[in-house]
């Protein structure tokens, strides 16, 4: 039937108003983000041979690590000290994970970073190594592909 | 509710007057509050989104911390302003929207006073709205206010002739002015039937007089700058905004009153068991206000007009359809009837 612009119009609001709505209510509930999501990252420690790429490649220099050698004289190399990102300056451009020869930083689809001291947003070795928050199911969905 | 309020000139009949005033400001002040929430609501949800939702329950504070938000504001007065008129105008603006309560009739018994020409002194008095607006334009000493506010006077200059010509066909059905006397002519049947192209005007040309979308012009963001309320801040600004709502209410009431029946459940005479029960006046507020909550599904429907195609519908489409209208009641009336 042929209904004038009009009413059609107004039906379609009057529709709408019963419908779903589309609306997410975010902090209250958790929101699922995409799995290559580069929020975070995420630190193995034991994978790092601190060759400092990561830190030299970093265009913001939001990288400091240091190493120290092996306790285990049996061993060469070094192990990880301290590694921190300064996340006032990082720009999650993932080119440290990129640069990793060994994988022992990735990025993790954590993005909830607000903080009330600037402080708060230099995370160190403790914080990158435990924040693997989403990312055995991101794990699992880059393993299937 | 008459015979108290219409008594003789003393200290009682003073003190009824004021409380029954200082009660029908609180309730329409409590309309003004939801209504501003209800829209809010009805938009979001028209649109796919939820609308206030994080005062209180469901938002339901929402309108109260604006109104905060508006009483704390710093009041800001540019320099140049015409002052009196600036103070003014807000309050000649908002001050017919409340006047207006006094002749509709909430009830055969419920009514504040009895106007033998109660539908004329609500014309008279709300078009006093539009020299507010134009006061508030004039004395912001702005010209883009200025510019604004003409349009916005023209707008409503321009709608306020078909809507009282097509109530006028009522007047005719009725033989009377009188709000009360009009409601009681339609014990048999609702005007909205004899009246339908009357009331599809009224209801357009309402629209329009409300400011309210696809005519609301006068409060356009970017088009106008804001309208004639551009040096407008604070409570002052909240003002005219509550003028509009409270019209909003007012104009459902009159409608209701012209059209729908008053104080009437059915359409057409007659009763059902049970419906008595209700007290009039609930059946008038119910009305009032389902009519007034339509101009929002409008507005979440239909876009903003340009002000030649406004002014061009109101003189050339609903003034000649309305005086059509009118003519064929007259003659109606005068040999049918």
């Amino acid at each position: 039937m042929k209904v004038p612009g009009v009413l059609k119009g107004l039906g379609v609001t009057l529709r709408e108003l019963f419908e779903p709505k589309v609306t997410h209510l975010y902090p209250d509930e958790p929101y699922e983000f995409p799995n290559r999501l580069r929020g975070s990252h995420v630190l193995y420690v034991d994978k790092c041979i601190v060759c400092n790429q990561c830190a030299n490649v970093c265009p913001t220099g939001a990288i400091t690590l240091g190493g120290k050698p092996n306790p285990d004289p049996t061993k060469k190399g070094k192990v990880l000290d301290f590694y921190e990102i300064n996340y006032e300056i990082c720009i999650f451009c993932d080119l440290c994970t990129e640069v990793c020869p060994t994988d022992a930083i990735t990025m993790a689809a954590t993005v909830e970073h607000a903080a009330y001291r600037r402080d708060d947003l230099h995370k160190d070795i403790v914080w990158l190594a435990e924040n693997p928050h989403n990312l055995a199911h991101v794990r699992k969905e880059t393993s299937r592909r | 509710m008459p015979g108290v309020l219409a008594g003789p000139p003393n200290v009682t009949t003073f003190l009824w007057l004021t409380v029954a005033a200082l009660v029908l400001l609180s309730l329409i002040l409590l309309y003004a509050t939801y209504a501003i929430y209800v829209h809010r609501k009805l938009l979001g949800f028209m649109q796919s989104r939820l609308g206030p939702n994080r005062v209180g329950p469901y938002g339901l504070l929402q309108t109260i911390a604006d109104a905060v938000k508006l009483l704390a504001k710093e009041s800001i007065i540019p320099a140049q302003v015409d002052r009196p008129l600036y103070h003014l105008a807000p309050v000649i603006a908002f001050a017919p929207a409340f006047l207006v309560f006094l002749v509709l009739p909430w009830s055969s018994t419920l009514r504040f006073s009895d106007f033998a020409v109660g539908l004329l002194l609500y014309i008279a008095v709300s078009s006093l709205t539009t020299v507010g607006v134009l006061m508030g334009g004039w004395s912001s000493n702005n010209k883009w206010s200025l510019i604004g506010a003409m349009r916005s006077v023209a707008q409503m200059l321009a709608y306020e002739i078909p809507l009282i010509v097509s109530a006028l066909g009522v007047v005719v059905l009725a033989g009377s002015l009188n709000l009360t006397d009009i409601v009681e002519a339609q014990r048999k049947v609702w005007f909205v039937f004899p009246q339908i192209v009357g009331f599809l005007v009224f209801a357009v040309a309402a629209v329009a007089e409300l400011n309210r979308s696809p005519f609301d012009l006068s409060e356009a963001e970017s088009e106008l700058i804001g309208g004639y309320l551009t040096e407008y801040g604070g409570m002052r600004f909240a003002l005219f905004m509550l003028g509009e709502y409270v019209y909003l209410l007012a104009m459902g009431a009159l409608a209701t009153a012209l059209y729908f029946g008053g104080w009437y459940p059915l359409p057409i005479g007659g009763t059902l068991p049970g419906l008595d029960a209700v007290p009039g006046w609930i059946w008038f507020l119910l009305k009032a206000l389902l009519l007034s909550f339509v101009p929002f599904w409008f507005h979440a429907t239909f876009p903003r007009m340009r002000i030649d195609q406004l002014m061009v519908f109101s003189w050339k489409v609903l003034l000649p359809v309305s005086l059509l209208n009118l003519f064929a009641t007259i003659v109606y009336r005068a040999f049918a009837a």
